[in-house]
């Protein structure tokens, strides 16, 4: 489609909080997991308040947030995710500006599985009881290793989701010859036409920030001021 | 008759008398080496969390003393008796999953040495915890922490979680 003579417009899609985020998580996550396999856990811990705070925003920024960041404005009923999961054997690009509603699913998941991450992490204790997270006084050393063991099967649950993600990605830029990488990264899609998406101010990505800082900073404290 | 049936009697009593040992060797011997991992596991269950216990008061603004040094003290003495943990026969080749590998009978001269560590960082750790001092009580946990991950890196399979 896109050598038709319609001529094609750049617009603004992803602001700049949510890019921001999304690649803060890609190298929190990847160094968090780095730091476990080769334990630093001091390390580990650090990177886990970090995913924790960029998680606090970007779950925020859902709701508060620029048009295409809301998830009122991409996450749709059965029938609307029926319906393009039809469209998706077509080479066409069935142009939605920001996540489709199919992909709109992906997004919880994740969002999903790393609440999970995050919070089994704050309680789990390793086998040893020397390494453990901020909040794992709250509980006894069972229920610990119980955290520890759900925080390993959610990071399996975490991986296949972001090889589901990978594959999504190499399936919209091979068969439908759509870039989702570029736009994540210059925050600017290509569109028939200007889809005229609202923009969050930035004065309130920082109160959002300070808040998610405050929230990440009170969690590794042991939930003590 | 008379002598075939006291010779049937004499063997039925040696029979019984051979049974009757037989189990009491089993009831008073070394417990099986799947039962060994099992108790060893309970009790490495107990060390690790009487650690835990000391890391969580150290994770309060204000610590509790008494908590630290009971557990101190149930860490000691459980690292006294740790080398009585590791019979013959309870390695991996007892049946049951087990992370206690084959070095620890292998080269005992290491393992026991290994273990000295423990009861030297324990002993200085009850010690500390006595005393009250937080930053020593805090540095001796490092230290003991250090003599686990010292034993569990050479005689411990590596557990991922």
């Amino acid at each position: 489609m896109r050598d038709t003579a319609a001529p094609r417009v750049q617009a603004r899609l992803w602001d700049a909080p949510t890019r921001i985020v999304h690649w803060a998580l890609v190298a929190a996550i990847g160094f968090a997991w780095w730091a476990a396999e080769t334990d630093h856990m001091d390390w580990h811990r650090l990177a886990g308040y970090v995913v924790l705070g960029l998680l606090v925003f970007r779950l925020v920024w859902g709701f508060a947030g620029s048009a295409s960041a809301r998830f009122a404005s991409f996450v749709k009923g059965p029938a609307a995710t029926l319906a393009y999961v039809r469209s998706l054997r077509l080479r066409a690009h069935a142009e939605v500006p920001g996540h489709n509603p199919l992909g709109a699913w992906s997004v919880l998941a994740i969002l999903a599985t790393l609440v999970v991450q995050v919070v089994t992490g704050l309680f789990a204790v390793d086998v040893d009881g020397i390494e453990s997270g901020p909040l794992s006084d709250r509980v006894d050393f069972d229920t610990g290793r119980l955290f520890a063991a759900w925080h390993h099967a959610s990071f399996s649950a975490l991986e296949a989701l972001v090889l589901l993600h990978l594959a999504a990605i190499a399936f919209y830029a091979v068969y439908k010859r759509a870039d989702l990488v570029r736009p994540m990264l210059t925050g600017r899609g290509s569109f028939a036409r200007d889809p005229g998406l609202a923009f969050a101010p930035l004065w309130r990505a920082a109160l959002v920030a300070a808040f998610a800082v405050f929230v990440a900073w009170w969690t590794a404290r042991g939930l003590r001021l | 008759m008379g002598v075939r049936f006291g010779m049937t009697a004499a063997g039925l009593a040696l029979v019984a008398a051979l049974a009757a040992g037989a189990a009491t060797a089993l009831a008073s011997g070394a417990p099986s080496g799947a039962a060994a991992v099992k108790a060893r596991q309970q009790n490495f269950k107990q060390l690790g969390g009487a650690f835990k216990a000391i890391n969580d008061e150290l994770k309060k603004p204000a610590p509790d003393k008494a908590v630290i040094v009971a557990n101190a003290a149930k860490m000691h003495g459980l690292a006294q008796q740790e080398a009585t943990w590791f019979p013959k026969g309870s390695g991996p080749e007892a049946g049951v999953k087990t992370g206690a590998k084959p070095e620890i009978w292998s080269d005992p001269q290491g393992f026991a040495a290994a273990i000295q560590r423990l009861q030297g960082a324990t002993a200085r750790l009850q010690q500390v915890s006595a005393s009250g001092d937080l930053a020593a009580i805090r540095s001796e946990v490092q230290t003991t922490g250090g003599a686990c991950k010292n034993c569990h890196d050479h005689y411990r399979v590596p557990d991922r979680h």
